[in-house]
């Protein structure tokens, strides 16, 4: 059952991810980003990150999708024209990620992961841990995280904000 | 069948390796960085997975990603604001176009 | 009668040291002062003349060798010494060299006369008497190198003595180059020498030599390279090409250097060092074999040369080849002998010669004709030159060189002798014609012929009766002789009628022949028209000799320069423009990879850290050595 499900939703995230990168027209581009995301989301509710899907669909589907769709409607007057992909890039581009494929294929064969399945974890509470670990151990990250969220959201103000010459 | 490990992290360099192709070959910045994106969350994937299959799964792998997640979200706010700036100067979205900076 | 004027060895210092200083006070005093410079000149050379003479006697007395040395330079484990070695042969060398030096600068007054650069002549005068009378007094090789290598340069300078004339400045570069080759050989017999004997003083190296530890042939390899040097200084065959081209230098030269001293100095070295020769009887034949064919060969290209001067260049290959003849024939005495008694008359000749060019104004014979009515005083010298040179009793020349003959026959070597005997014939013949086509018959160019002015004909008339007088001292009248004060094992020297008979019919045949052809009976113009004939051709041409070593020359060398220069153009060159040319187009090439474009530089990105990555795969396979992870 497990598995008719991962595979599933597997096909469903790599055909999405497809498209996300095959798509003519950027708008649909981003739609299928949406979906793939999603997809993503639903993995890690098979793997018990219920806190984290949550927060993948609230944020990024939420919030970066739907930011990335409003930057396409402001560039829009480039958007209609049929947008061929530079047939300079392909080539090596589907080289590297090729050979990227083949590294990672490589290192997992000759790795000695685990080949069982998951490990019963019928009574966690991995929100709860989530919690602790982000106020515990780790609550320099997690402040430094905030900061950078600060920054992050200046910078964006000071570079899109209006000059002062357009004013004139 | 049993979904193992190995499952989730091939699943996961499937994506990456599809996230890059994507960011090397798309010709408008904003595909370019969708198909980042793409990359994010295959890491993100990976260290969730890799967190919950170990002999002892903990939360780790779920806070990094979590960590990731706010990073990522930070930096495609900034691209997209950078992209927007650069529109509004040149009228132009296609990374190609996008050279002022060559020598 | 006793002589003891001071001590030997410091008058036989002062000997070269008087003209070396005549010649740095030239430079810095009287270089435009022709007469200070002359002055200066004479005065060190008749010092040394002086000294020589009192030297000279004191050998006769006492024969001796006297030897005085300084430490000069420690080289390794060696150390140098510089000395002089005096017995009899350096004393009788310095008195030849100092007293042809004083006529020949008291001769070049009148015939520089009026030369812009008068007292740079007399200041290498000077130099070269320094160096050759060092060459003789030497007492180790290192010294005898150096004073070799001055005598060569002050060749040079006096040859290309007008240097603005391209061919004086071409005879001079000529006479450098040929005997560097001879040079060449001759350093390193010395340094194998050396190396093998430890020293480089003459009498610890004949000592070491005598002690026959060496095998026979290195021995005979040594000896024969150290005679590659007096194959060159005195234009022996194969290396004689520098020699008659040197008579572009002014006439006092040739007669100084190219006759009597100089050229002399590579007989001196194989007499200097004939211990060391005798240790070897092949050298000594190809001694006296090469002296014998020199001989025969320079006087057949003697007899169709139309310059005066030329014809009294091989004149004096031909009489050096008689000299190594002799030496190598076992005829020590006989060879240094005749060295003696040719720089008189050769001496003589030369002035003579350049008389006759100081008053006509040219060398061409024939252009010449009936000077002797005109000129007496140097006809007759000059005639008398010539008896001696050919070898007619009783003048100086018979003597030496019938001990040379004598000397041959009994060293058994046919060959030489047969050559010996022809060259007697044809040096008669050489010489009579020269006499006939200058001073007899009737004038044939336009000319205004004088008699030359005392300061000239002075000297002349002095040698002239040495070339007379000077056969006196081997013959059986002197008590000891020449030969026997030089070699003390030499017999007495006799008269051999039959000997007498024999050289002096083959020279007067020589004369009769040169009268017949070119006697004062003959008409201006038969003496004028060129001779015709292959014969004729190949002997005014010298033998192609010249012509042959151009070939050569420019064959190898010149192929080789080439080959060199396109070596350095493409391959040196080449070099260095790669990498100039490599840079420049490596920057281009790099420059691509800076396109402004986001998905260039991603590409390289995310390539790059694909490579870090494979590579760290690999290290943890192990790939790169052991230590990796291995799973």
């Amino acid at each position: 059952m497990q598995a008719v499900l991962f595979y599933a939703l597997a096909a469903a995230l790599l055909v999405s991810a497809g498209l996300v990168v095959a798509s003519r027209n950027i708008f649909h581009a981003a739609l299928w980003l949406a979906v793939a995301l999603f997809v993503v989301a639903a993995l890690y509710v098979m793997l018990g990150a219920y806190f984290l899907a949550a927060i993948q669909v609230l944020i990024y589907i939420g919030a970066v999708v739907v930011l990335a769709i409003f930057v396409i409607n402001l560039t829009r007057t480039v958007v209609g024209a049929p947008v061929t992909l530079t047939r300079r890039w392909v080539i090596p581009a589907a080289l590297v990620s090729a050979l990227t494929a083949c590294l990672i294929a490589v290192a997992l064969a000759k790795s000695g992961l685990p080949g069982g399945p998951a490990p019963d974890t019928a009574g966690v509470d991995w929100t709860a841990a989530l919690g602790r670990h982000l106020l515990g151990d780790y609550v320099i990250p997690f402040e430094l995280v905030s900061v950078l969220l600060l920054a992050a959201l200046i910078a964006a103000i000071a570079i899109v904000g209006k000059d002062r010459e357009d004013e004139k | 069948m049993q979904v193992t490990l190995t499952h989730y992290l091939v699943l996961a360099a499937l994506l990456f390796c599809i996230g890059i192709y994507g960011a090397v070959s798309r010709k408008n910045a904003i595909g370019i960085l969708m198909a980042l994106e793409l990359v994010f969350n295959a890491v993100n994937l990976t260290f969730v997975a890799a967190g919950r299959f170990r002999p002892a799964p903990d939360a780790v792998g779920q806070l990094f990603a979590l960590f990731v997640i706010a990073a990522a979200a930070a930096e495609s706010v900034l691209g997209l604001a950078i992209i927007l700036a650069i529109y509004r100067r040149r009228v132009v979205v296609n990374a190609d176009e996008m050279d002022l900076m060559k020598h | 009668m006793e002589i003891a004027v001071g001590d030997p060895v410091t008058l036989a210092v002062l000997v070269p040291l008087c003209p070396l200083a005549a010649f740095a006070l030239t430079w810095l005093l009287a270089r435009k002062r022709p007469a200070a410079a002359a002055a200066l000149s004479l005065a060190a050379v008749s010092v040394s003349l002086a000294l020589s003479v009192i030297l000279l006697a004191g050998q006769v007395q006492a024969p001796a060798e006297i030897r005085a040395d300084l430490p000069w330079m420690p080289a390794g484990h060696l150390l140098i010494r510089m000395g002089i070695l005096l017995n009899p042969l350096s004393a009788l060398m310095i008195v030849i060299v100092s007293a042809v030096s004083l006529l020949v600068q008291v001769y070049s007054l009148g015939y520089m006369k009026g030369d812009p650069a008068f007292p740079r002549f007399f200041s290498y005068l000077s130099l070269f008497s320094f160096s050759m009378l060092t060459l003789v007094l030497a007492d180790n090789f290192i010294l005898l190198y150096m004073a070799w290598e001055l005598v060569g340069l002050c060749s040079y300078l006096l040859i290309g003595f007008w240097y603005h004339k391209p061919e004086a400045a071409r005879a001079a570069k000529k006479a450098f180059v040929v005997t560097r080759v001879g040079d060449l050989g001759f350093l390193v017999g010395i340094l194998v020498l050396s190396l093998l004997a430890g020293t480089f003083d003459f009498q610890e190296v004949a000592r070491f030599i005598g002690a026959g530890s060496v095998p026979q042939g290195q021995v005979t390899l040594v000896v024969l390279l150290l005679f590659c040097g007096a194959v060159g200084k005195s234009g022996q065959f194969p290396l004689h090409v520098w020699l008659p081209d040197a008579m572009e230098g002014p006439t006092p030269v040739s007669a100084l250097i190219h006759s009597a001293t100089m050229v002399a100095a590579g007989v001196f070295m194989v007499a200097r060092l004939y211990t060391i020769f005798q240790a070897s009887a092949d050298a000594l034949r190809v001694v006296a074999s090469l002296g014998a064919f020199t001989a025969a060969f320079a006087a057949l290209i003697a007899l169709a040369q139309d310059d005066i001067k030329r014809v009294l260049a091989y004149s004096t290959i031909s009489q050096l080849g008689y000299m190594m003849l002799a030496l190598g024939a076992g005829g020590y005495g006989a060879g240094l002998f005749h060295l003696t008694t040719h720089a008189a008359f050769k001496t003589l000749l030369f002035l003579g010669a350049g008389s006759v060019i100081h008053v006509l104004g040219t060398n061409d014979l024939r252009r010449m004709g009936g000077l002797g009515r005109r000129m007496p005083v140097t006809a007759v010298a000059f005639g008398v030159a010539v008896l001696a040179i050919a070898g007619i009793f009783p003048l100086s020349g018979f003597w030496s060189k019938d001990a040379i003959l004598e000397a041959v026959r009994s060293s058994g070597q046919t060959a030489a002798y047969a050559a010996a005997l022809g060259t007697v014939f044809l040096t008669a013949l050489y010489m009579s014609r020269l006499f006939f086509l200058a001073f007899t018959g009737a004038p044939r160019g336009e000319q205004a012929p004088h008699e030359s002015p005392a300061v000239m004909t002075v000297p002349m008339i002095i040698l002239a009766a040495l070339a007379i007088g000077l056969g006196v001292i081997g013959s059986p009248l002197a008590v000891r002789g020449i030969e026997g004060f030089l070699d003390p094992a030499s017999p007495r020297p006799a008269l051999d009628i039959g000997m007498l008979l024999l050289s002096n019919g083959l020279a007067a045949a020589g004369i009769m022949v040169a009268l017949a052809v070119f006697g004062p009976w003959r008409t201006p113009a038969s003496l004028s028209r060129r001779p015709s004939g292959p014969f004729h051709a190949v002997l005014a041409n010298k033998f192609y000799i010249d012509e042959l070593y151009m070939l050569v020359i420019r064959g190898l060398y010149f192929t080789l320069t080439r080959v060199i220069a396109w070596f350095d153009r493409h391959v040196v060159d080449g070099m260095v423009n790669l990498v100039g040319g490599a840079s420049t187009r490596g920057g281009t090439l790099l420059r691509r990879t800076v396109g402004g474009k986001v998905q260039g530089y991603a590409l390289m990105v995310t390539g790059g850290t694909l490579a870090v990555l494979v590579l760290l795969l690999l290290a943890g396979l192990g790939v790169f050595g052991q230590g990796g992870g291995g799973r």
